[in-house]
């Protein structure tokens, strides 16, 4: 008998699973794709902009308007929920204390502020000058024009991570954990790299955790990792930590299947339907968290008319025309991607037992404001504490 | 200032100015073209890039149809890397006049068109998602262009030629000498420097502009009506052969296959001013309505981008002003000498892409029979142009079979588009005053499904690691490329392209926080 089904491997989906099944609750967890993570830059944001920079931004909270997902949540709950995340992959993945933002070089070399960072990262916060040291075979890393916007030196590296001109950053992160080639690597680096208080480097530092700390040993210099487009070594990481704790708390999972119905009865879901090999198969269980994603992930859509829909459930949703929501400034807010369901304050909508988190929830423009993984771990946090309190 | 010295100076870089440029280099004469921004930027690639068999003109436009289907093989001949000879039919679907396919084959007898009618099962089996209602189907020899191949293809002829082709030159003034044109000023407005081109002969070929660049002589009542028409790009082909209905001439009534895209078109709206073409997003429903009834799961496939571009009709007081689509469409010369004392102007209008040659000899033509040079003749129709010596049909699979054979020495850059880093960076070392949306016109760079959500921070890095630009620059075009997709996104935002945009949002927003990058005191713009 399965106590909780939760939808969805990003930040929202593994964080409440692995609350649930460390609290004791039979866990199954269903997702289509790999999560938001791997699609991510790998720290933990809460919020960088409002719309000007945020330094604290536990403070700034409290400035957000009505309909925003943390209004409801609260600054205290979704610091406890940051906190448990950074707690629970532990200091040799996230660091930080939420005081302030860290602000950090993105790989085109705009200082980006985020909550919570990974310890390969957080050198770059507030140095006094930099260097880069670029790969020629990771087309995913424009080394010249980070060090350009930065005003600093740039050098190169020639290191193939395998007999080819065009690896993605995950095939140079798992050439990394071989110590050998993190040697090479090294070695290549020191007798190339300008002068800087701190060296950067493209985000490859080793799918594991620890490999960047040998590299930055051999270094013998200060080095921060820099985040790229997906696939996101750093995301990966943590996304690896949270599903192994998971299943080590007796999680189960079925990766690569889509839910594609549901039953329900009463104001409940009863089960949900998993498109298995095999054939469709319902999962039955008390309770049910959809962290689905938002509109990157397909979880709400757009016919070709302009209708947005939740297809899974039939969610109500805070608009329900694209053509209302879009228009011609490309820099200016994009209210389309703020469209979601707006839940009650135990993060439920339409049913009784049907808990939502991450990017399902309307009221925020994540990437614009650097507000998705806080959100995503603090509505799950919720979502599970409902469920917990809800049954203990 | 600048000061140049030519015969004749064409004002227009579309199809119609490279071929008149290409045609008088061609015939001896020292010419100068200047377009006010990049080749083929205007009307001539905002199109929907089909190669007329002449069929669409069979039964409303007799010349048009007999001209189309002459040029079609030309065409072919003289510039075959820019054409895909992809087939076409035209198609009655349910609810059409099955007896205009009639009228059709007996149009196309009489003008040589190559057409005939083949059993609906084998237009069925031949292009699978082709509606299974239609009633008839005729095979005609309709082909699609890449707009910009074409009308570089002709420039860089041109230049063989001695010819100098200015882009991003404004004109800003026409001089004359009593009753003659003497000189043109244009205004180099990447470099904000002045330039005077003295000359015998203005070949006027600015298309919807063509109004506003007679004024400069103090002509004011040249009157081009720009009728606009948006086209919408589905993310991959559909069909691979152009599909026309076999109606009359109507709105959304074709979809061709370019490239790795399928292209649907067009509307015809007047406009008053050809630099303010919107793209509504009712228009839009009324070109997947018109999908639908070619392809019909048209609305289940992706909608990439869309784009509007002003077609030039030189008004013609036969027709009301509003009804652009029944103005003639042939070519027509307006003889300044005759019509308003002005001696050595000409202007051109109407046309359409696929007679652009044919255009470029009559006005050629006119100018040598005014000048007295009637012993040059046109060579234009059989030298094949710079890249299409081999005479070689482009085919879609060209990118792939080179990236297979490059694969490991050469990174894509653009997956969409299977754009390689070798060719990027040389097309930026030919033009280092390039913004990313000229580069993208030559190498379709981010104009696949992506949208350069990937590739357009990565051509931006390689722009400063390559010596381009500084990173100053390369940031100001990045932000500029993002602003300009997004005006042909918005309008047809649906779908998995709003999935996409998520995922691109998330990427230049959210990781790279592109929008807080050190900003110029001033926008790019060029």
């Amino acid at each position: 008998m399965i106590d909780v089904v939760v939808i969805g491997l990003g930040p929202a989906g593994l964080s409440a699973a692995l609350k649930l099944a460390e609290s004791g609750r039979t866990v199954k967890l269903v997702a289509k794709g790999e999560g938001g993570f791997q699609l991510s830059q790998g720290t933990v944001d809460i919020l960088g902009y409002s719309p000007e920079r945020v330094t604290s931004p536990l403070a700034a909270i409290s400035g957000l308007p009505g309909g925003h997902p943390y209004v409801g949540i609260g600054a205290d709950k979704v610091r406890d929920a940051v906190l448990w995340l950074r707690d629970t992959v532990g200091d040799e993945l996230l660091v930080g204390d939420l005081a302030e933002n860290y602000v950090l070089p993105t790989a085109v070399g705009a200082m980006r502020p985020t909550a919570l960072a990974q310890p390969s990262m957080v050198a770059a916060h507030q140095a006094s000058s930099y260097a880069v040291v670029g790969v020629r075979q990771l087309k995913d890393f424009p080394a010249e024009l980070l060090a350009g916007n930065l005003g600093c030196q740039v050098a190169w590296v020639d290191l193939p991570a395998r007999k080819e001109v065009d690896s993605s950053a995950h095939m140079f992160a798992r050439a990394m954990d071989d110590p050998g080639y993190a040697r090479r690597f090294a070695s290549a680096v020191a007798a190339v790299a300008p002068k800087g208080a701190v060296l950067l480097l493209p985000a490859i530092l080793g799918v594991k955790p620890g490999t960047w700390r040998r590299i930055s040993d051999q270094l013998g210099r200060p080095i921060a990792e820099v985040p790229m487009q997906p696939p996101s070594v750093p995301g990966i990481r943590l996304h690896d930590a949270l599903l192994a704790k998971f299943k080590a708390a007796g999680g189960r999972v079925i990766i690569g299947s889509r839910v594609v119905g549901c039953k329900t009865a009463g104001g409940r879901v009863a089960s949900v339907t998993v498109a298995v090999a095999g054939g469709p198969r319902d999962l039955r269980a008390s309770d049910f968290v959809f962290a689905p994603g938002g509109f990157a992930s397909g979880a709400i859509t757009v016919d070709s008319r302009g209708k947005i829909s939740e297809p899974l459930f039939g969610l109500p949703l805070t608009q329900t025309d694209a053509n209302a929501v879009v228009g011609p400034d490309y820099w200016a807010p994009h209210p389309l991607f703020e469209v979601g369901v707006e839940t009650d304050d135990a993060g439920r909508a339409k049913y009784d037992n049907l808990y939502l988190a991450g990017d399902i929830i309307a009221g925020a423009e994540r990437w614009r404001e650097k507000s998705g993984e806080g959100i995503a771990v603090a509505t799950a946090v919720r979502a599970a504490e409902s469920i917990m309190g809800g049954r203990a | 200032m600048k000061s140049l010295e030519a015969d004749v100076v064409v004002i227009g870089g579309g199809s119609t100015g490279v071929g008149v440029v290409r045609d008088a280099a061609m015939r001896g004469y020292r010419a100068v073209l200047l377009e006010r921004a990049d080749l083929g930027q205007g009307t001539t690639a905002r199109f929907h890039g089909l190669l007329h068999s002449g069929g669409r003109y069979v039964v409303s436009d007799p010349q048009s149809a007999t001209e189309c289907a002459e040029e079609n093989a030309i065409v072919k001949r003289i510039q075959a890397d820019a054409v895909e000879a992809t087939g076409g039919f035209f198609v009655v679907t349910p609810g059409d006049d099955p007896g205009f396919a009639d009228k059709f084959l007996a149009g196309a007898a009489a003008t040589g068109v190559p057409a005939r009618e083949i059993p609906v099962a084998e237009a069925l089996r031949r292009e699978p998602l082709l509606n299974p209602g239609i009633l008839r189907a005729i095979e005609v020899e309709d082909g699609s262009v890449d707009g910009w191949q074409l009308v570089w293809g002709a420039a860089r002829s041109a230049q063989a030629y001695g010819a100098e082709v200015l882009t991003y030159h404004k004109v800003v003034g026409i001089e004359r000498e009593g009753d003659r044109v003497s000189a043109v000023l244009a205004r180099d407005v990447k470099k904000g420097e002045d330039v005077r081109i003295d000359c015998g002969f203005v070949l006027n070929c600015a298309g919807p502009w063509a109004g506003q660049v007679a004024a400069f002589a103090g002509l004011h009542d040249v009157n081009v009506v720009a009728g606009r028409g948006i086209m919408v790009a589905m993310n991959h082909r559909l069909v691979n052969t152009v599909i026309n209905r076999c109606v009359y001439p109507t709105d959304g009534d074709i979809l061709v296959p370019v490239h790795t895209v399928s292209i649907i078109g067009t509307t015809d709206v007047k406009e008053d001013d050809p630099d303010v073409l919107a793209i509504p997003r009712a228009e839009v429903q009324q070109m997947l309505d018109a999908g639908e009834k070619l392809v019909p799961t048209f609305r289940n496939a992706r909608a990439l981008h869309a784009w509007a571009g002003a077609r030039p009709l030189i008004k013609d007081d036969r027709v009301a002003a509003t009804d652009t689509r029944h103005m003639s469409r042939g070519m027509a010369v307006l003889d300044h000498a005759s019509r308003d004392g002005l001696k050595g102007m000409l202007t051109i209008g109407g046309g359409k892409l696929t007679t652009y040659r044919l255009m470029a000899e009559h006005i050629v033509d006119a100018m040598c029979d005014q000048l007295g040079d009637t012993e040059r003749k046109c060579r234009t129709a059989d030298e094949p142009v710079p890249g299409s010596e081999s005479r070689k049909l482009y085919q879609v699979t060209h990118r792939l079979a080179e990236v297979e054979e490059e694969r490991l020495t050469d990174p894509v850059i653009c997956e969409c588009e299977l754009l390689r880093r070798s060719v990027l960076v040389k097309t930026m070392k030919e033009q280092p005053n390039a913004t990313l949306d000229d580069i993208r016109r030559q190498t379709r760079l981010g104009m696949g499904p992506c949208q350069g959500g990937f590739c357009s921070t990565r051509a931006a890095g390689i722009a400063v690691a390559e010596k381009v630009v500084d990173a100053e620059r390369a940031t100001g075009l990045l932000r500029l490329f993002l602003k300009n997709r997004w005006i042909g996104l918005w309008p047809i935002l649906a779908g998995d392209q709003v999935r996409q945009t998520a995922l691109d949002h998330w990427i230049i927003q959210g990781i790279y926080d592109v929008e807080h990058l050190p900003q110029p005191e001033q926008e790019v713009v060029l």
